[in-house]
């Protein structure tokens, strides 16, 4: 009973540096697996933000080069009902898909106008239900517009409750937002246990965390409270 | 190349923050409501306006209003200015992060209007996200510390970049890492491409 509790007490510490070098090896593992798979998708945001900043760059422009066309297309009134459940049946017998947007109030039950976008590709419908016709617009963007678009494509808006996501690629894009931010997030904490694992680097690195930290601060806080 | 990484990685780690954390709130929608300023409205009188005021339009405009506002004691960047032509009256959107003032100027009595609403650290970030942003491009970086952001933003970009290629270079030389690591580069090329083929096509 003695020798087994002398034994315990020598294995504590032993299993917690062995617990410690788990945490380390997968905390590293975390760190690049995570960043090797995110790596396109942090370099697609990471440009494209710097595009919209820019939109004086005139190599990216694109909405000068767009493509229009406009079209009447025959249509049936979609059944009565809601204004999505009757914009996506027009969607439908249009072959158009896309997040809907809406950007009149409907004053008239036979005419009904939104507009269905995708990266690239803008389609403005306008619907006269009494005639059964419908008028399409579309705009078809080159590649740098569908990057930039890409980066914004979240089918909602601040300030805009009547728009909210309604096409199910959306919603996947917007989770896809959602998740290289919570993986950058991620790789940010593990890289501060990775340099603190590194005791002859701490000093400058505190340094210079403190400095991005305080730049950063003046701009989320400092700001409002001198001035 | 390795202290290179760690250095400049820490350095911006506090922007990557203010980015990634921004999204949710953006993706979502998802902002607390302006609360205004418990101390309520206050008025200015006397504004230092010019006589030509009338005439002038977008940049110019907000250039000769700095004056005034700093008169107003209200500082920050300025917006879309809406002139009520009517009433001879302008109403001067002013944002620092975190906060939105209204100015709403008297041009014939030369007196101001201001209200401010606080809109909280969720609101700040994402207005630092968006800013400058493509729009009003004649208008933007009208306070010097949106130019000062605007640089900030850029650097955040290269140094991310400068990070993501030293990151690979460094993984690249750990051998026991390679396998794995080339199956999930490829892993978030084959989703990144995927989705975007489906979203376009």
């Amino acid at each position: 009973m003695h020798l087994s509790t002398k034994q315990d007490a020598a294995d504590k510490p032993v299993s917690r540096r062995q617990w410690v070098q788990v945490l380390k090896r997968w905390n590293c593992r975390l760190h690049y697996y995570l960043g090797l798979y995110l790596l396109l998708f942090v370099w697609l945001f990471a440009f494209t933000g710097l595009l919209l900043n820019h939109s004086q760059w005139r190599f990216a422009e694109f909405w000068d080069s767009r493509r229009q066309t406009s079209d009447e297309r025959d249509i049936l009134a979609p059944p009565p009902g809601g204004d999505l459940a009757q914009a996506r049946d027009l969607m439908r017998q249009l072959g158009i898909r896309g997040e809907i947007e809406w950007t009149t109030t409907r004053n008239d039950a036979a005419l009904f106008q939104f507009r269905a976008s995708r990266p690239g590709h803008i389609v403005e419908i306008k619907a006269d239900l009494a005639r059964n016709k419908a008028t399409l617009k579309r705009i078809d963007l080159n590649a740098w517009g569908v990057v930039r678009i890409l980066h914004t494509f979240t089918g909602v808006r601040m300030d805009d409750a009547r728009n909210r996501r309604d096409w199910v690629l959306t919603s996947v894009w917007a989770w896809t937002m959602d998740a290289v931010a919570a993986g950058l997030i991620l790789m940010v904490l593990s890289s501060y246990y990775m340099w603190y694992e590194l005791p002859q680097k701490r000093r400058l690195g505190v340094i210079v965390l403190a400095l991005g930290f305080l730049s950063s601060g003046l701009f989320c806080v400092g700001l409002r409270c001198f001035y | 190349m390795r202290d290179l990484h760690l250095y400049f990685g820490l350095f911006i780690s506090p922007f990557v923050l203010v980015f990634a954390v921004s999204v949710f709130f953006l993706v979502h929608n998802w902002l607390p409501k302006a609360v205004p300023n418990p101390a309520g409205a206050r008025s200015v009188s006397d504004l230092p306006l010019p006589a030509n005021l009338d005439q002038l339009s977008g940049r110019e405009r907000i250039d000769t209003l700095k004056p005034a506002l700093d008169w107003a004691q209200v500082h920050g960047e300025v917006g879309w200015i809406q002139h009520l032509a009517k009433e001879n009256r302008l109403v001067v959107p002013v944002t620092v992060p975190g906060r939105i003032t209204t100015v709403t100027i008297d041009v014939a009595k030369r007196e101001a209007r201001i209200e401010e609403q606080s809109t909280g650290l969720a609101s700040a970030l994402v207005a630092l996200h968006k800013s400058p942003g493509p729009h009003l491009v004649g208008l933007r970086m009208n306070w010097i510390y949106v130019r000062v952001w605007y640089w900030l933003a850029d650097a955040t970009v290269y140094l991310l970049l400068f990070s993501t290629l030293s990151g690979v270079y460094l993984w690249y030389l750990l051998r026991s890492a390679r396998r794995i690591g080339i199956v999930l580069l490829a892993a978030g090329a084959v989703s990144l491409f995927s989705l975007v083929h489906a979203l376009v096509h």
